[in-house]
């Protein structure tokens, strides 16, 4: 509780989470209060305008933009937590267990991080959707995920790193702590607010990954995706033809719940970076 | 390396160095999407304006014939007459003053050694050599083709008559000697006989110059055009926006919701229909399926997946309402020569059309499947209904929006279908070796003389097609029926109408009782839209002097096309 009425203080963060909150119950509750036809469902012809029925026109299937839009967002937001989620729990397990075991095993975990933070990300995710049978919307979260977690394992090692020198680390090793535990109890809540921020920073990332992976025709099958709308406006031509209604909302839909999100995050760093915070 | 990228700017920069007037100059744009490796008529793959007689292939070289889609019959090229003496045996019979580019004449024996020459090499038109047994000269100006007395099958040898285009031998003789093939020869310096000779050519465009000296001015006429570009564009849209903003005069591509350019922006942009279809349907891009696999191999299955797909709904947005909506017809029903073949009583009484309620009807009583827990219909013997990938390349987009629109249909009704795009060699390649469960495509896209026993050939002829596993240009799924098989030879063997529409109708309703393929929609052979800011007189429905074709007959349209006065 507590927490939660420190980040109420930042403005930013407050006005972040309420587009995502918008967002979010615009995605779960749409389905259910805004429309009444299926995501799938053919209600018009190719690139029909926006009319009383279909608020955002037709796509190029004739399936409704507006019900699209609702159950894109969803399945969009769906694959950015399993690839935050992913993402955040190996980048912390390997940063923290590089930052508390020197030696070899930290040069070992980090040189294998360094070599994957110089190969672009986009190859290994273009190489691993290819392979991929059944590219669900969690399968391409965790493939997401997986491509992703190289800088959260740095950044997490540099912060174990100067956390394991501090006092109580001292107090808890002399008391005879494991090492498993001391990681657990005495490193990883010290991290908590960083891994969070870290964390959000990460379901950005996995937002817009899905975005790319879909415009190259690599997006979930039989689901549809903000990123999976874009990809037919664009192979159907809708700029060209001018039916915006076809590639604006999902645009808009990917920039404004990245935009809260980051905007959350900075909202956070605001709170928790004592240097950042504001002297009131 | 450096050097070959050095020269390519070099051509490119003359390219832009010296616009041609645009006054004398038609774009063309869909037939070309590389550069071009040369100018070789034989080998197949992009090379306008050499690549096939129907995208522009008769610009500098000649077949002997065209073929015309309006009437369904032979206009001639080179040759001036085709006469049956007796049963097997056609004479040809060239135009006087027949002459090449160089300003040789163009003979007899240039025919013969061309026919020759496509059957010592393995070209794509060795297949004619199936059905002649010879070719020779009897006059200086008659040509004699024989056909096989075991395979006497005149259609298919008129079809090739329009496709193989006749090369010097005096030149060819030369380029001969030094390859293995002929399919190796670049041809960078063509010399044909037609009105046009090659300009330029650049990683950008390629330009062809009107041949002053051609020797059918007089029988064909002097094409308006004193150039004709066809600009390489990267993708479909530069391509369609160039049309609208009238850069491109005549466009093969294909523009979704091409109405629009007129209707809502006033642009003078046209099509054959002025309204859907807007084009003629030619073709029909169906699904194949492996006859193989566990589940589709069940006929009724098959019939169920028919019942499911909602043709409708590909018609209007996959096919931008260019084609009528499909019937379960191996025979195109609307438009071309072939629909006189057509019986509608057949189809529905043996047919299938968009019915989920009968799919699922077929599913539950006629074989006993029931649905799973996932929605998906499970077989009497535990066989569940997919998931099975139908796939076609990528970037094809009507075809892709198509099997969405299979895929989301058939779901709806219990059948698991997904889709695939792969690269297109990848693609091709699956569907030859016959590894796959659902693939799109055209079996015998376009129209010939030969059409439509070439489709059924294509669909229900299993004689002469390679092992699954191996490389076959037809057939893919091997669908083998002996009664099919007796009824296409005997439909080879006549010309008499009211038999070869009963051998037509027997084929179809095996056709419709097997089911080796679904036919999806129609398509056109060509699209064929025109911007009038520059040139005006293109034929249309109104106006039909010419069929609306890139090439064979179409090559008329260059004769009879105005300049804009400004």
């Amino acid at each position: 509780m507590e927490i939660i009425r420190i980040l109420l203080r930042s403005k930013r963060f407050v006005l972040g989470f309420g587009i995502l909150a918008a967002v979010l119950a615009f995605a779960l509750l749409g389905p259910r209060f805004l429309t009444d036809v299926a995501p799938f469902q053919r209600v018009g012809g190719l690139y029909d305008a926006p009319s009383r029925d279909t608020p955002l026109g037709t796509d190029n299937f004739g399936r409704d933009v507006f019900t699209q839009l609702m159950f894109g967002t969803r399945t969009s937001l769906h694959i950015g937590l399993v690839a935050g989620f992913v993402a955040t729990l190996i980048g912390v397990t390997i940063g923290t267990l590089a930052g508390y075991v020197s030696g070899m095993v930290e040069e070992a975990l980090m040189g294998f991080t360094n070599v994957l933070i110089t190969i672009p990300p986009i190859v290994v995710l273009i190489l691993l959707s290819v392979a991929v049978d059944a590219r669900t919307a969690t399968t391409m979260g965790v493939i997401i995920g997986v491509t992703a977690w190289p800088w959260t394992a740095r950044a997490v090692r540099a912060q174990t790193s100067s956390l394991r020198t501090r006092e109580h680390v001292d107090i808890a090793r002399i008391s005879g702590v494991g090492s498993l535990e001391m990681m657990l109890v005495e490193i990883l809540p010290y991290m908590f607010s960083y891994i969070f921020m870290a964390f959000i920073l990460q379901l950005t990332g996995a937002i817009l990954a899905e975005a790319t992976l879909s415009m190259l025709g690599l997006g979930p099958f039989q689901t549809v995706s903000l990123g999976t709308m874009l990809h037919w406006s664009l192979m159907w031509e809708s700029v060209r033809i001018g039916a915006w209604w076809a590639f604006v909302p999902a645009t808009v839909f990917l920039s404004i719940t990245t935009f809260s999100l980051i905007l959350m995050n900075a909202g956070m760093d605001e709170i928790f970076n004592p240097t950042l915070r504001h002297t009131r | 390396m450096t050097v070959l990228a050095l020269a390519a700017l070099l051509v490119a920069g003359c390219g832009r160095a010296q616009p041609l007037p645009r006054n004398e100059t038609v774009y063309k744009a869909g037939m070309q999407w590389g550069p071009v490796s040369g100018f070789n008529p034989f080998m197949s793959g992009d090379r306008w304006p050499v690549t096939q007689p129907a995208n522009d292939g008769h610009l500098i070289y000649e077949p002997l014939f065209a073929y015309n889609l309006l009437s369904g019959e032979l206009d001639p090229v080179l040759a001036r007459r085709l006469e049956w003496v007796d049963d097997r045996t056609a004479h040809v019979t060239l135009f006087d003053g027949t002459r090449w580019q160089d300003g040789q004449p163009l003979t007899v024996g240039d025919v013969v050694y061309t026919y020759d020459l496509v059957k010592r090499y393995d070209t794509p038109h060795a297949a004619v050599w199936n059905y002649l047994e010879r070719v020779t000269a009897v006059d200086d100006r008659t040509v004699a083709f024989t056909l096989d007395a075991a395979r006497p099958h005149r259609a298919m040898v008129l079809h090739e008559l329009t496709m193989v285009r006749i090369v010097p031998q005096h030149v060819w003789e030369i380029l001969e000697r030094d390859v293995d093939s002929i399919l190796e020869i670049e041809n960078r310096n063509p010399v044909g006989s037609g009105p046009y000779t090659l300009l330029r050519h650049s990683p950008e465009q390629v330009a062809v110059e009107r041949f002053d000296d051609y020797w059918g001015r007089e029988v064909h006429g002097v094409p308006a055009p004193r150039f004709i570009v066809h600009p390489i564009f990267r993708s479909n849209d530069a391509g369609n926006l160039a049309l609208e903003r009238n850069q491109v005069d005549w466009s093969q591509q294909f523009v979704p919701e091409i109405w629009r350019m007129w209707e809502d922006r006033g642009a003078p942009v046209g099509t054959w229909f002025s309204e859907a279809p807007y084009f003629l349907p030619a073709t029909i891009p169906s699904l194949f399926i492996n006859l193989q696999r566990d589940g589709l191999r069940e006929p009724l299955v098959r019939r169920a997946l028919a019942y499911a797909i909602d043709y409708p709904r590909i018609a209007e947005t996959a096919m931008s309402r260019y084609s009528p909506v499909a019937r379960s017809s191996m025979i195109i029903p609307v438009g071309v020569a072939e629909q006189r073949f057509f019986n509608e009583e057949d189809v529905a009484e043996h047919g299938w059309r968009y019915d989920p309620e009968e799919a699922v009807r077929i599913l539950e009583e006629e074989l006993g499947a029931t649905r799973g827990s996932d929605g998906i219909y499970v077989l009497p013997d535990g066989t569940r209904l997919g998931p099975w990938i139908a796939h076609c390349p990528f970037g094809w987009t009507d075809w892709m929006t198509a099997l969405e629109i299979v895929s989301e249909s058939a779901r709806a009704v219990g059948i698991d279908v997904r889709t695939e795009f792969p690269e297109a060699p990848v693609s091709h390649d699956r569907r030859y070796t016959g590894n796959f469960d659902l693939t799109l495509w055209m079996p015998e896209g376009g129209q010939s003389p030969a059409h439509p026993w070439i489709r059924f050939h294509h669909v229900m002829d299993n004689r002469g097609v390679a092992e699954m596993g191996d490389i076959a240009f037809r057939n893919w799924n091997r669908y083998q029926n002996d009664e099919a098989e007796a009824l296409l030879d005997a439909a080879a063997l006549t010309e008499d109408e009211a038999e070869l529409a009963a051998i037509y109708r027997r084929l179809d309703r095996i056709f419709m009782r097997d089911i080796p393929m679904i036919g999806l929609m129609y398509r056109p052979w060509q699209f064929y839209s025109f911007n009038e800011t520059y040139w005006t007189n293109f034929p249309t429905e109104d106006n039909p002097y010419a069929p609306p074709m890139h090439g064979h007959t179409g090559m008329q349209i260059y004769v009879n096309l105005k300049p804009v006065e400004r």
